[in-house]
């Protein structure tokens, strides 16, 4: 069957990364019952680089946005003498949006890119033509091993995140705010509750997803030439954050209805 | 029958016309160039040859089959009958020397993982890269990549092998180097030789029979051994391109 394409051009490349998206799942699924047909050493290779490799850069930045929500948060909070609410403030805003958004942010911007520029490098060298000569298929050589890996590693690093982000807020609270440790502690726990946690991982994952599609799907319909590779590595990150952002807000959306 | 022919085929991108009327075989134990000036589509028409770019019209047959005309598996099975050295020896970056050449064995083959790896630093001994089978292609210069290249090409034993201009970018002793190479693996394999070249001198050594794509009508203006087309082709542009001269 022949699939007609809108004729405008962002039209164009949402389904086009539609398609691309079932493409993903179709050669997932179709690898699970049997067995996957990448290399191991390729998934380790990649797991490596966006797990460990990548844990500083995550940390670091969640102590940093946690520290600045206690800030912000304790600017408006200490005029009510409710200085110490803003231990639910970063606990809630960490758990619930924060962590997953800031991470995914940081997974767009490095391993979404480096997913972007190694295959579009592939494509201007003629290896993914290669690959497709001997019958192996790009999708379960190139692309599989890279969703799967930010599938499993996008949830653990939320949860880095979140820890990090909570000791962002928890620094401030305690060493600016001349809050009790104990107390700002109690605060966080009453505040944090599997609905908020649950969310937040659920967001990690599908972030995930969409940031490794983004850089595979930019990396494999990139120009064969140097100019194609950096024009792949940008479109990645923007089409990861702008994605990001706009799932998160349909994610509110959602969480709202429901209640959670 | 021969063992590749190309019948009236026709290469497109969208609306713009690449070449049309292409025909020719390739029988056993030879080696057919293609010829032509930078951007004629010779590149190009490899690709449609190799099962990458379908054409828009006219057939591509293997022992009589038509490619494009054949199911995924019977095209699988075609395939596994053809190495192919791409322009840029498209070596896989995650992997060294030895796992490039052991690819196609373990896709084609059903011989066990000694003897995968015995066959590929065969090849690798064949084109004098067997000191470099843990490298990274990363690591290894130009024309290294064409040789490693070229054992990936030829590890599975195919019957015909395709070679993108295997000399471009080498110096004129790497390149006779690779020139007699290629007939050697020829004459120890019997296996056809598709070359995809602008390169006089390993033309005129190497080929037995030739095609010269036109980049202006768009069609191929001449056919037979390039050695023999020196003194034969009466069209200006081939002779100009045989003779290196100013049209």
């Amino acid at each position: 069957m022949t699939i007609r394409w809108p004729r405008t051009a962002p039209l164009q490349g949402t389904f086009r990364g539609i398609t691309f998206l079932g493409s993903v799942i179709l050669a997932i699924a179709h690898g699970m019952p049997n067995h996957w047909r990448f290399r191991s050493q390729d998934m380790a290779r990649v797991l490596a680089d966006c797990s460990a490799r990548a844990l500083l850069i995550v940390l670091v930045v969640n102590v940093l946005v946690g520290a600045i929500l206690a800030f912000v948060g304790a600017v408006q909070l200490v005029k009510f003498g409710a200085g110490i609410f803003v231990a639910d403030l970063v606990a809630i805003a960490v758990s619930r949006e924060m962590a997953a958004v800031i991470t995914a942010v940081v997974m767009a911007g490095r391993t979404g890119a480096a997913f972007a520029a190694e295959l579009a490098t592939m494509q201007a060298n003629e290896e993914v033509d290669a690959l497709e000569v001997l019958g192996l298929n790009a999708m379960d050589h190139l692309v599989v091993p890279r969703v799967l890996a930010l599938l499993l590693v996008m949830p653990l690093l939320y949860v880095f995140g979140c820890l990090a982000g909570l000791v962002g807020g928890f620094t401030v609270g305690a060493s600016m705010l001349s809050l009790a440790p104990a107390a700002y502690f109690d605060r966080s726990l009453d505040a944090l509750s599997f609905q908020h946690l649950g969310l937040g991982f659920s967001k990690a994952i599908a972030f995930g997803i969409l940031v490794a599609i983004a850089g595979c799907y930019h990396g494999l319909h990139a120009e064969r030439n140097a100019a194609g590779v950096g024009q792949a590595t940008t479109r990645a990150v923007v089409a990861g954050i702008v994605g990001v952002i706009a799932l998160d807000a349909v994610f509110s959306v959602c969480a709202n209805a429901l209640g959670i | 029958m021969a063992l590749l022919s190309v019948q009236d085929l026709t290469m497109r991108f969208g609306d713009k016309l690449i070449q049309e009327d292409v025909s020719f075989e390739v029988e056993p134990g030879t080696i057919f160039a293609i010829m032509g000036g930078s951007g004629c589509g010779k590149s190009t028409l490899l690709k449609h040859l190799i099962g990458l770019l379908e054409p828009a019209h006219g057939q591509v047959l293997y022992d009589g089959k038509d490619y494009w005309q054949s199911k995924d598996e019977e095209r699988t099975k075609l395939r596994s009958g053809f190495g192919v050295l791409f322009q840029s020896a498209a070596l896989w970056s995650s992997m060294t020397v030895l796992e490039n050449v052991l690819m196609p064995l373990e896709q084609h083959t059903d011989l066990s993982e000694d003897e995968r790896i015995e066959r590929a630093r065969e090849a690798l001994s064949w084109v004098e890269m067997a000191d470099f089978a843990d490298y990274s292609p990363a690591d290894l210069s130009g024309g290294m990549k064409k040789r490693a290249g070229l054992a990936r090409a030829i590890a599975a034993q195919p019957r015909l092998l395709f070679l993108d201009e295997p000399s471009a970018g080498l110096d004129p002793i790497s390149s006779k180097r690779l020139d007699d190479l290629i007939l050697e693996i020829r004459d120890r394999t019997g296996a056809a030789v598709l070359v995809v070249s602008h390169e006089l001198p390993s033309l005129f050594a190497i080929a037995d029979d030739s095609i010269f794509l036109d980049a202006d009508s768009k069609k191929p203006i001449a056919h037979g051994k390039p050695s023999e087309l020196l003194d034969t082709a009466t069209h200006p542009t081939v002779h100009a391109f045989l003779h290196r001269e100013k049209l």
